[in-house]
């Protein structure tokens, strides 16, 4: 039961930052990014482990790889966005979190250019000259 | 129909997906992009088989267009691409430089194995054999090397061994001088009726050098349909690419 383990982890270092929040807030900083990327590690094996299903089920149903590809991309950009905001907002720096969130929507809307692309030049070529 | 088949199952498999995607999305913030992206995604799966009657697959269309973008975003994409495609030119060029060596390689072996045959079939040794070799298919992946032209020159000394005249169209600029072996000559004093029958037998053994010369220039033209046959049968080679020059053909 790696949920047992995940909170029981959080529940720690918890605790820790809280009674070294007022000595020292920087160690308090650098628990609650260590507790962050520990449980991102716990995480990441069942999230590869998602991923192949799905791409193992996408290719045996004959699924375009490259729509798969767009939407692990979209996925993962919104979590390590997320992750890192959220890390950032720890600190307590509320403006650098929102422009990673940012950065995050920015990257997905980038990979819908080229996709609006296709369409509207397929569209034009169906419009009559 | 088959076309139609796969086309709703695969608008269906990215309705499911795309729902699973919003559903594994980590926060609200995110989610009217990735919505975006995914109805994106949905619409042009819809559009495929237009996209594909218009522009050829609309997946590797969107492939290109996906790298494309990757390459505009990242800064020194424009010279590593210049690289790659100057390393791959190497790339392609050597491989064409070791693929003429091998050729030439191969070319030689083949000539060397034909002039052992040749030496084993009709006794000719020291047939001098070009063989020429070009690929097929080079386009495809499946290209294969061929024998275009295979030139034998058969030996001269043969034939002159035979008392034949040396030089022909065929033996180029290095005829060997040939010089007539000195014969016997028998002095009798007192018996200069006999000098015509020396005359007469002189001129006989010439007449016997020219028809061996004859005989010569037949034994050469027969070497060089038996050296060709030789060559068709054991390389199944078309004729056409087969020359034989020198030693009796040159005399025919």
């Amino acid at each position: 039961m790696e949920i047992i383990q995940i909170v029981g982890i959080g529940l720690m270092s918890t605790v820790l930052i809280l009674v070294l929040k007022e000595q020292k807030p920087m160690f308090a900083f650098l628990l609650a990014a260590a507790t962050g990327i520990l449980i991102f590690l716990f995480l990441i094996g069942r999230i590869g482990g998602v991923i192949s299903t799905l791409q193992r089920l996408a290719e045996s149903s004959g699924m375009e790889t490259v729509y798969l590809k767009t939407v692990f991309k979209i996925i993962g950009i919104a979590y390590i966005a997320e992750f890192g905001a959220q890390i950032v907002r720890d600190a307590g720096q509320e403006s650098i979190a929102s422009k990673i969130e940012l950065a995050g929507k920015v990257l997905i809307m980038t990979l819908a250019v080229p996709i609006i692309g296709i369409i509207i030049e397929t569209v034009m070529k169906l419009l009559p000259a | 129909m088959s076309w139609l088949g796969g086309w709703l199952r695969e608008i269906i498999l990215i309705v499911l997906l795309a729902t699973f995607v919003e559903l594994l999305l980590p926060s609200k913030s995110m989610e009217r992009y990735a919505r975006l992206v995914l109805s994106l995604l949905i619409l042009l799966t819809l559009l495929g088989p237009i996209v594909s009657l218009l522009k050829g697959s609309a997946a590797s269309e969107l492939s290109l267009a996906l790298s494309r973008s990757d390459g505009g975003t990242s800064g020194q994409t424009g010279t590593a691409a210049a690289e790659l495609q100057k390393i791959l030119a190497d790339g392609r060029r050597l491989a064409a430089g070791s693929r003429d060596q091998s050729l030439k390689l191969a070319a030689q072996q083949i000539a060397g194995q034909m002039r052992d045959q040749i030496a084993a079939e009709t006794g000719k040794h020291g047939a001098n054999v070009n063989v020429t070799l070009a690929l097929t298919n080079e386009a495809d992946a499946t290209w294969a090397p061929a024998i275009t032209q295979v030139v034998v020159t058969l030996p001269g000394e043969a034939g002159a061994a035979q008392g034949n005249a040396p030089g022909g169209p065929g033996s180029g600029g290095s005829t060997p001088i040939m010089v007539q072996p000195v014969e016997d000559i028998k002095v009798k004093l007192g018996e200069g009726e006999n000098r015509p029958k020396e005359q007469d037998a002189s001129a006989g053994r010439a007449d016997l050098a020219v028809s061996g010369t004859d005989e010569g220039g037949g034994s050469g033209g027969a070497d060089a349909q038996a050296v060709t046959a030789l060559l068709e049968k054991n390389w199944s080679l078309d004729p056409g690419k087969i020359k034989v020059v020198g030693g009796g053909t040159d005399k025919l």
